[in-house]
């Protein structure tokens, strides 16, 4: 990891890093953080990871960002679509991959996964078929 | 404020001359305490160099030994790199950042271990 003492390269040691939650489960990736100002002054510090496509699209920037940012306010269900937001405060370590000290389930971040499911996955026959039998 | 405004920002002296873009946002656990994480990470200063190419390979970080060639010709590129500590910056605009002082003022950034 991109650490030194208490220091790390943002865009090195903590963008595109793969974030998992307390169970080890894939919850998307760090695509941008948001900053907040201090009142006192001084640098802003890293109050939330953004994730998902909301947030990817403007890193993008050119054709391909506008296209995906489109495509993510069609698909999410918000009348105010917004990226993920994952306060800092639940981060429980930095490693290859940015772990966390909570479930991934209330995070919003598989906006897109969720959408894809019940608009197509749903509608396939044996959609809900499970091979263990228990359904 | 995003990280995504800093990244490739145009950085720019007391003179209006470019110095480069920002290649990387150099960060410092130094905030304030937030959750379980503890001391926030702030912006420490912004890693601006004129050469883009292979700024995310990591090949820069001090605990990468090699390969030789390619360590060596990442350095030669970045060796240009300078860190504007937060202090010094004036203004930021949409893809454009003003500092006070000029290129000279400046140091090479530290590399970190990764």
């Amino acid at each position: 990891m991109t650490r030194a003492g208490n220091r790390i390269d943002a865009g090195l040691g903590l963008l595109d890093r793969q974030i998992l939650d307390k169970d080890g489960k894939d919850s998307g990736n760090v695509d941008d953080l948001e900053l907040f100002a201090r009142e006192e002054g001084g640098a802003p510090y890293v109050m939330y990871i953004l994730a998902g496509p909301g947030a990817l699209a403007r890193r993008l920037r050119g054709r391909a960002g506008a296209w995906l940012e489109s495509a993510f306010e069609r698909l999410h269900h918000s009348e105010d679509p917004h990226p993920a937001r994952i306060p800092f405060g639940v981060v429980k370590d930095i490693k290859h991959s940015v772990e966390l000290s909570i479930s991934k389930r209330g995070l919003d971040v598989t906006t897109i996964e969720d959408w894809v499911r019940d608009h197509f996955i749903s509608k396939i026959p044996g959609a809900y078929h499970d091979p263990g039998g228990t359904k | 404020m995003r990280l995504s405004d800093f990244l490739q920002a145009e950085v720019l002296d007391d003179n209006d001359v470019s110095i480069g873009r920002v290649q990387d946002v150099r960060l410092i656990q130094d905030g304030p305490v937030i959750g379980t994480w503890g001391a926030a990470f702030s912006i420490e200063g912004l890693i601006v160099s004129k050469r883009g190419v292979g700024a995310r390979l990591g090949f820069h970080r001090s605990n990468v030994k090699g390969p030789l060639p390619l360590k060596a010709l990442f350095e030669w590129i970045f060796r240009d790199a300078r860190l504007v500590e937060w202090e010094r910056i004036r203004s930021i605009e949409e893809g454009r950042i003003r500092f006070r002082g000029t290129y000279e003022d400046l140091k090479a950034p530290d590399p970190l271990s990764g």
